[in-house]
């Protein structure tokens, strides 16, 4: 059991610890367990915000009633909200495939093995044969650099992938009520 | 208002595009265009215009709509054409490493004299320019004496005679397989033979070498059925706003057919009663 003295002193350590003080780091510290904000609604965004009103007025113009204007408002979040996930997928391949020094982590520690083994086996001032300095220098290509990117980027595709699935769902039943209004 | 996009997308007129929206990358019915790095914008804007005036879309869904049509519909190219090139690439990549491991070493005899008298040249500095050619020459003819006097050279250095010749066994492997890639007769007739020697054909290499990256290959397979299940979803809606219209429609003129039958027939009945 927990001293009554060690609780003493973790109390106070805590005390002393209470995280970041300047508003750098506490801005950065609200960021941490941000990924990509998909979870959040774009009503939450000002410019996305901003958007789900312009697509409301092509939907629906400005004289529709009430419940009309809220469903197409309903209608253009869920577009919007779509729109938003697809272009975080696109984000996440695209500055991948866009960067000529992309490697996998595990390519990167099998490349900083066999060159500790080559620097222990020869002398440092030898140089590394040309076959090694080609596997140290090579770099995925072309399909295999896509494949590569595929591979490592899994668990975020996955799981983008369920918030468009969520997303399309969504707008599919915001349609159809608009639609059902309309009629 | 669907019209005019579609008439945009058919006649390709960018120029109705803003500038920032053509640096945002956005374009018809305000989706962007989520193209990646190498892909063709113009094959794109095709795709959209030809859905465009197969759909004709009718209202701004319909349009958000053909964008994802036409999205999915591309992302599916995208899948099928890495699925391709990749098993292209898995299977030269699988025949040079046949062709390293089986070729003659008369083929590859002049990449390795090649090799070694490039090396020779740098390690033996003070030597006359044709000293290294000759002695690679000579060593690549298997002369007992110039092998002697190269493995010396060699000796405490990482290099090696069989490096050297795995390295130019390697690299004909790499010419040989790029020049069955292109059709080459030639390379085609030995590759055959090769593989024929060994009790092997290039479906072997093809099947071995989809077995060492099927996991690459399932994944591109798994995103091209979500795009394909997708795109099929939104025609899907398509045809069902479709068929919701068309009885609302149907409805409509029945309705408004039937206003004129009482408004035709009021004359009539007046004329019969008089």
């Amino acid at each position: 059991m927990t001293s009554e003295r060690k609780i003493r002193a973790n109390r106070a350590n805590a005390r002393a610890s209470t995280g970041p003080k300047t508003t750098q780091g506490r801005s950065h510290a609200a960021r941490n367990a941000l990924r990509h904000a998909l979870s959040l609604s774009v009503s939450f965004d000002p410019a996305l915000a901003a958007e789900v009103e312009k697509l409301t007025r092509k939907i629906i113009g400005t004289n529709a009633d009430a419940e009309m204007q809220e469903l197409a408002r309903h209608l253009a979040e869920t577009q919007i909200d779509l729109r938003r996930v697809r272009s975080a997928r696109h984000q996440l391949l695209s500055q991948a495939l866009s960067d000529p020094d992309y490697e996998s982590e595990a390519m990167h520690r099998k490349k900083a093995a066999l060159a500790i083994r080559i620097l222990r086996r020869f002398d440092s001032r030898t140089p590394m044969p040309d076959n090694v300095m080609e596997v140290l220098n090579s770099k995925p290509e072309g399909p295999y650099k896509f494949a590569t990117i595929l591979a490592d980027k899994t668990r975020q595709l996955l799981a983008l992938d369920r918030y468009e699935r969520r997303a399309l769902s969504r707008r599919k039943f915001a349609i159809r009520a608009f639609d059902t209004a309309r009629r | 208002m669907s019209k005019r996009a579609c008439s945009k997308a058919n006649s390709k007129t960018k120029s109705n595009i803003s500038p920032l929206a053509k640096v945002q990358g956005l374009t018809l019915f305000g989706s962007p265009q989520l193209l990646l790095h190498g892909e063709d914008a113009a094959a794109y804007d095709e795709l959209l215009g030809r859905v465009c005036a197969a759909i004709k879309p009718v209202d701004i869904i319909d349009e958000m709509f053909i964008a994802d049509v036409v999205s999915l519909e591309w992302e599916v190219l995208r899948w099928r054409r890495l699925k391709s090139s990749l098993m292209r690439a898995l299977a030269i990549k699988s025949l040079e490493e046949f062709l390293s491991e089986n070729l003659d070493y008369d083929q590859y005899r002049k990449f390795f004299e090649e090799d070694l008298a490039e090396i020779l040249q740098e390690t033996l500095e003070d030597q006359t320019k044709d000293a290294p050619q000759t002695l690679a020459h000579q060593c690549a003819e298997n002369e007992r004496d110039a092998v002697d006097k190269v493995n010396q050279i060699f000796a405490n250095t990482y290099l090696s005679m069989d490096n050297i010749r795995e390295g130019a066994s390697a690299r004909k492997a790499k010419e040989l397989a790029q020049d069955y890639a292109q059709r080459k007769p030639s390379s085609i007739n030995l590759i055959h033979k090769l593989l024929a020697s060994v009790g092997s054909s290039i479906d072997t290499l093809m099947a071995k070498a989809l077995a060492e990256d099927l996991d690459s290959i399932e994944r591109i397979d798994h995103l091209t059925t979500i795009a394909e299940t997708r795109r099929n979803a939104m025609l899907r809606e398509i045809d069902r706003r479709r068929a919701a219209l068309s009885e609302v429609l149907r409805r409509q003129v029945q309705e408004v057919e039937a206003e004129f039958e009482v408004i035709e027939k009021t004359p009539a009945e007046t004329k019969s009663a008089a």
